[in-house]
């Protein structure tokens, strides 16, 4: 089998040693924060000011109040705090402000995104103008027809993000009441609860109504499909939003099906003209093409600092930034610019001091498949715990290549092509679909690249898309010499797989397979299954 | 000329107020040990309401 030479930390950790000691069995949140010795501990702290401040600015609105008061996934927003401090177990120095610069920011964005709901929607604010211009998409949709409209004029209005996918990050069991109501009204068990959740928001009428149209996108799965299929009829025949369905072809690799996805962005642009009024401006969208191609060379840099000894920037926060970036803003937004310098200045200076976040690095691990590390701190815990570093995970293995971002007649229309290829090769889709070649080689070429020993395969109990090719993964990681750890789960429903259940999993393998014991043993099982 | 250092020192009192307050409620994880008890009365008044259900 593979190794990989084994890092040890030869500096002395600051603060305590193991944040084993902040959880409690008798709490549903944590029983204090982590002491990170006195540097740290201070930026942590002016950091959760700092989300207080934005929270609280948020809830001084009265519309905000009454939307906070009118919907039930509001709930979750009380422990945003506590959804950060998931995100931080153990992190130290550079690590650390890489975790708050990127969330924090994340955060910031999906409030202002609530704020923008709350403003448009009918029962909460009902700014009639505002919600005219409003374009309602879906949350696992790229936003890319969108780039050349003024987002002053026209908003892009991403409803589930802050209804369910955020909502999730700070509560556990927040969407498990909406899959419930979905399958009181007969929508089967069986299919993946992210969307099932979304379905049920809708049937519980718990989704914001706004915009003066909704684009939705045939995502990854049947569960998706099915959601959006509940979604587009209550927007269109109860509320009157007519919708229009982006269809993406799923093989995206096949280079015939190109000119059928361009041609459906083009019809997309054509539907938000004719909605809103506005048209669309090629000088703003070649100047956010710029923006996207600066957003995928970061991305890449920061990949090339993780495939070194010292990975700076990993677990859920750099997939959750990646995907906000790539997806919600799509280079729309020339503020991601400055984070994007700003967590790279700090990656490339925490590689330069060789900075480790565990007392040693003993496996270098891909993260593949669908993960619901959102939800937990799986990701920092494995490396806490066991010195498995997560290196890269599927969501932020997206485009690597740089899109047309001059504005010439060739290139206008390149850019419906360029449109079409991220679109299809967004976030869900790119490994998910596609064939074996995009969900098999692309990893073992990841593994290459990255110089990792060990694959963490999540296993989504109900995602269709990947259990197929359980046998194939076995076999061609054998062929490989590469460690191939699964992990069950059920994304945002808690009940199938509960935290320790999860996390048991990777104990086992680590103990019966790896023959290795804990880094940090008061971390091998953390009281933590029913903390939010 | 003494009203000079007394508005220093009292702006040097607020802040050092602040910090303990805030840094106790930040450290001892107070914030978030609150809501735990104001999310099951949301939960109560988020049960109590009519839903328009539509399929």
């Amino acid at each position: 089998m593979k190794t990989v030479e084994k890092v040890v930390n030869t500096r002395k950790r600051a603060g305590e040693e193991s944040p084993g000691k902040i959880y409690s069995d008798k709490l549903k949140v944590r029983a204090r924060r982590e002491w990170r010795g006195v540097k740290d501990t201070f930026y942590d702290y002016t950091r959760w000011l700092y989300l207080l401040s934005v929270l609280g600015k948020f809830i001084m609105v009265p519309r905000n109040i009454k939307g906070f008061f009118r919907y039930r996934w509001m709930m979750s927003y009380l422990f945003v705090p506590h959804g950060m401090d998931k995100f931080t177990v153990g992190l130290r120095d550079e690590a650390l402000r890489i975790a708050h610069t990127s969330f924090n920011f994340v955060i910031a964005d999906v409030t202002q995104a609530i704020a923008n709901c709350f403003r448009g929607d009918r029962r909460v604010g009902n700014d009639k103008a505002y919600s005219d211009k409003c374009v309602i998409t879906d949350e696992n949709s790229m936003v890319t027809f969108m780039m050349g409209f003024d987002k002053e004029k026209v908003h892009t209005i991403l409803r589930e993000v802050p209804t369910m996918f955020a909502s999730n990050i700070f509560h556990q069991f927040n969407v498990m009441h909406y899959l419930d109501v979905a399958q009181l009204n007969g929508i089967p068990g069986d299919v993946c609860p992210m969307p099932e959740a979304e379905a049920g928001i809708s049937i519980e009428d718990d989704f914001c109504v706004l915009g003066c149209c909704a684009v939705q996108n045939n995502t990854t799965c049947d569960g998706s499909l099915m959601g959006n299929g509940i979604i587009a009829k209550r927007l269109e025949r109860q509320y009157g939003i007519p919708t229009f369905q982006l269809a993406t072809p799923l093989r995206h690799k096949e280079p015939d099906v190109l000119e059928y996805a361009a041609d459906q962005i083009k019809q997309a642009i054509e539907f938000v003209e004719k909605h809103t009024g506005e048209k669309w401006d090629w000088d703003r969208y070649f100047a956010a093409a710029k923006r996207v191609n600066f957003a995928t060379k970061c991305r890449i840099a920061q990949l090339e600092i993780n495939s070194t000894p010292y990975p700076q920037f990993f677990g859920a926060a750099f997939s959750l930034y990646n995907d906000t970036n790539y997806m919600g803003n799509s280079g729309r937004d020339p503020e991601f610019i400055k984070i994007d310098k700003k967590l790279l200045a700090l990656a490339e200076q925490g590689y330069k001091a060789k900075r480790m976040y565990a007392k040693e690095y003993r496996h270098r691990a891909i993260v593949w498949g669908v993960q619901p590390q959102y939800v937990i701190d799986m990701l920092y815990w494995m490396v806490q715990c066991w010195g498995v570093m997560p290196l890269a995970d599927m969501l932020s293995i997206i485009n690597t290549d740089m899109i047309a971002d001059e504005d010439t007649p060739a290139n206008r229309e390149q850019a419906y092509r360029d449109m079409a290829m991220l679109n299809m090769e967004m976030i869900m889709r790119n490994h998910t679909h596609g064939g074996y070649k995009v969900l098999l080689d692309d990893l073992w070429e990841l593994c290459e690249k990255m110089n990792a020993d060990l694959v963490m395969m999540w296993e989504h109990m109900s995602c269709k898309a990947l259990t197929g090719m359980h046998g194939m993964f076995e076999e061609q990681a054998r062929e490989r010499g590469i460690h191939i750890m699964w992990v069950s789960h059920d994304l945002c429903d808690p009940r199938v797989f509960t935290r320790n259940a999860i996390r048991d999993q990777v104990n086992n393998y680590m103990r019966t397979v790896m023959r290795e014991e804990p880094l940090d043993p008061s971390l091998e099982h953390i009281p933590d299954d029913e903390a939010y | 000329m003494k009203k000079l250092v007394k508005i220093p020192l009292i702006l040097l009192g607020i802040l050092l107020g602040f910090f303990v307050v805030t840094f106790t409620v930040y450290i001892f994880n107070l914030d978030m040990k609150m809501m735990t008890f104001i999310e099951p009365l949301l939960e109560k008044w988020y049960n109590s309401r009519e839903h328009d259900q539509y399929l």
